[in-house]
């Protein structure tokens, strides 16, 4: 009896701690909710609009620069979201884990969407590799738990981008993540860090729902010859040219252009101040 | 100040019976459980001993100064979106033809301005919240946007005889599992809240519809950041049978502030 009692304390114990440090199961499919930002998120951004986003004058002078066709490029047609972005990208997101087969401890999660490479979160407590090493659109990312909240640090990103209108994200940034599971509901909260192209963290938080019957199918991407150009001719913009382009947004939806250029200050509620008290005048047409 | 007392007039759109009996049964489960988990933390290790109320158990201190970080829907919350702009908000038919009858003078003129500052709305409407414990079992939020305040109530909520702009919440600490052989749970960080009995409003601010059978579910989650920020993250699920075809889904970040600078109640627009 007193060899059960102590093999059961010591279960117990053992319990405990096997469950303080596997947390909560993210294991699953889970299918993307498109609530927030549909427009931006689905169809595509409107170019000129940096609403909401902290950026300084170099990442402005990176999207007023930008020419959408960049993306016909042979190196850029296949590139993928990065992590930070794919959150709010188009794609549903498969997350399953790596157990260890005698400790039994969970060593990884995956996380793959639609679009994008197979990002790993290593729960071993390896440190991340030196500044010097190769640079990933999934980054280098390691996890802990605090309480049933998976925090994700990852470095190591390739330059990739905050909105898909061109604004930028440098390869200098970080990424703090924290996944939140609440039955079938995840959340995400994606907070950026970078030196070069912000002024202040930038949050995102989005939402998936557990999708028993989704399957990720393969993304195959096949590099083709989308338009006939000049040899090593690059899509862009000249700064200072017309800029209809980043102020047709603006003028179209009754926003004042200054507004829409972003900035930390536009994230703030005490920025209602500076914007006309009339509604906004364009109806997100359906597409 | 709070304008609760605007939501004790009778409105016409109240919950149908059963609709009401299924909000009543919800809660009841709900609260119970709410109940028993401090209770059954209080046994493990079989020493009986007092319950512990739910702001000594608090596994996060969610008080304090919070401000608003409108990174998302920027043109749907910062600025009053266009009649019939309801974008990413999973509407039926019926609440279609309602925003696009939106008419803003119409509400100011019954006395209605604070439609979209009810409980499904007020964590998007940008403004700083002042969270306190209000006694032991009872977190209050103020917000100073419309000058709302929310009573989450671990527990079972007072009674409450009509509709509200704010409702009537039960607060629960989530619990982490079971645990092994029986053990009571651990508590695992984030705050969950069910609000029913709410007066019909506005998901947004331009008439777009959320029902008195709303049932809302909210989830709080505070971080630590490395640079010394703390984030309140609250995820918002709206289940609407009269207007929405399915959940609608939305999380609000709020940044938190050394103290009370910015607060700024202003009164409800309806514009």
């Amino acid at each position: 009896m007193a060899i059960a009692i102590v093999c059961g304390a010591a279960g117990a114990q053992y319990d405990d701690a096997a469950r303080a440090a596997s947390g909560l199961d993210f294991t699953g499919e889970w299918a993307p909710r498109f609530h927030e930002d549909q427009p931006e998120r689905v169809p595509g951004p409107e170019l000129g609009d940096y609403l909401g986003i902290p950026i300084n004058a170099a990442a402005r002078m990176r999207g007023v620069t930008w020419e959408a066709s960049i993306q016909t490029l042979w190196e850029w047609q296949c590139r993928p979201h990065s992590a930070d972005y794919i959150w709010r990208g188009p794609s549903p997101v498969r997350i399953w884990k790596d157990v260890d087969p005698v400790s039994r401890q969970v060593t990884a999660w995956h996380a793959e969407w639609l679009r994008s490479v197979d990002r790993q979160i290593y729960m071993d407590g390896r440190p991340h590799p030196p500044e010097s090493a190769p640079h990933t659109w999934a980054g280098f990312s390691t996890g802990r738990w605090e309480g049933d909240m998976l925090t994700i640090k990852t470095t190591h990103l390739k330059e990739g981008y905050v909105r898909r209108n061109g604004l930028p994200r440098s390869d200098k940034a970080t990424l703090t993540e924290h996944w939140m599971r609440h039955g079938d509901v995840l959340t995400a909260a994606t907070i950026v860090y970078d030196p070069v192209y912000l002024t202040e963290p930038f949050i995102r938080t989005t939402d998936y729902e557990l999708d028993l019957h989704q399957q990720n199918p393969p993304y195959p991407c096949e590099v083709v010859e989308e338009v006939d150009r000049p040899k090593g001719a690059v899509p862009h913009r000249i700064p200072g040219g017309d800029d209809l382009f980043v102020t047709d947004f603006a003028k179209r939806c009754g926003i004042p252009i200054e507004a829409a250029k972003g900035g930390a200050e536009t994230m703030y509620p005490e920025y209602r101040a500076k914007l006309p008290g009339t509604p906004s005048t364009c109806v997100a047409a359906p597409r | 100040m709070r304008i609760e007392t605007a939501g004790a007039r009778a409105f016409p759109w109240t919950p149908k019976r059963g609709a009401r009996r299924r909000q009543a049964s919800v809660l009841a489960i709900f609260a119970a459980f709410a109940i028993f988990v401090p209770f059954a933390s209080a046994q493990r290790g079989g020493q009986p001993r007092p319950a512990a109320s739910a702001r000594v158990v608090a596994p996060y201190d969610f008080t304090g100064y919070w401000v608003s970080v409108v990174t998302e829907d920027w043109r749907w919350r910062m600025m009053t979106p266009a009649k019939g702009d309801y974008a990413s908000v999973p509407l039926n038919r019926a609440a279609e033809r309602m925003a696009d009858a939106w008419d803003p003078a119409k509400d100011e003129a019954a006395g209605e301005e604070c439609r979209s500052y009810g409980a499904p709305a007020i964590m998007r409407v940008p403004g700083r919240l002042h969270i306190t414990w209000q006694d032991d079992s009872t977190l209050r939020v103020d917000a100073d946007a419309g000058t709302q305040t929310r009573i989450l109530n671990f527990g079972a909520a007072p009674p409450q005889q009509t509709t509200s702009w704010q409702g009537r919440s039960v607060a629960l600490w989530e619990p982490a599992g079971g645990g092994r052989r029986g053990a009571a749970p651990t508590l695992a960080g984030s705050l969950k809240v069910v609000t029913t009995g709410l007066r019909a409003g506005y998901l947004r601010k331009n008439g777009v519809p959320y029902s008195a059978n709303t049932v809302l579910t909210e989830y709080f989650q505070g971080t630590h950041e490395d640079n010394g920020d703390a984030w309140l993250i609250v995820t918002t699920v709206v289940q609407d049978p009269e207007y929405l075809t399915g959940r609608f889904f939305t999380s609000s970040h709020f940044k938190k502030l050394h103290d009370a600078s910015g607060w700024n109640p202003t009164r409800c627009s309806a514009r």
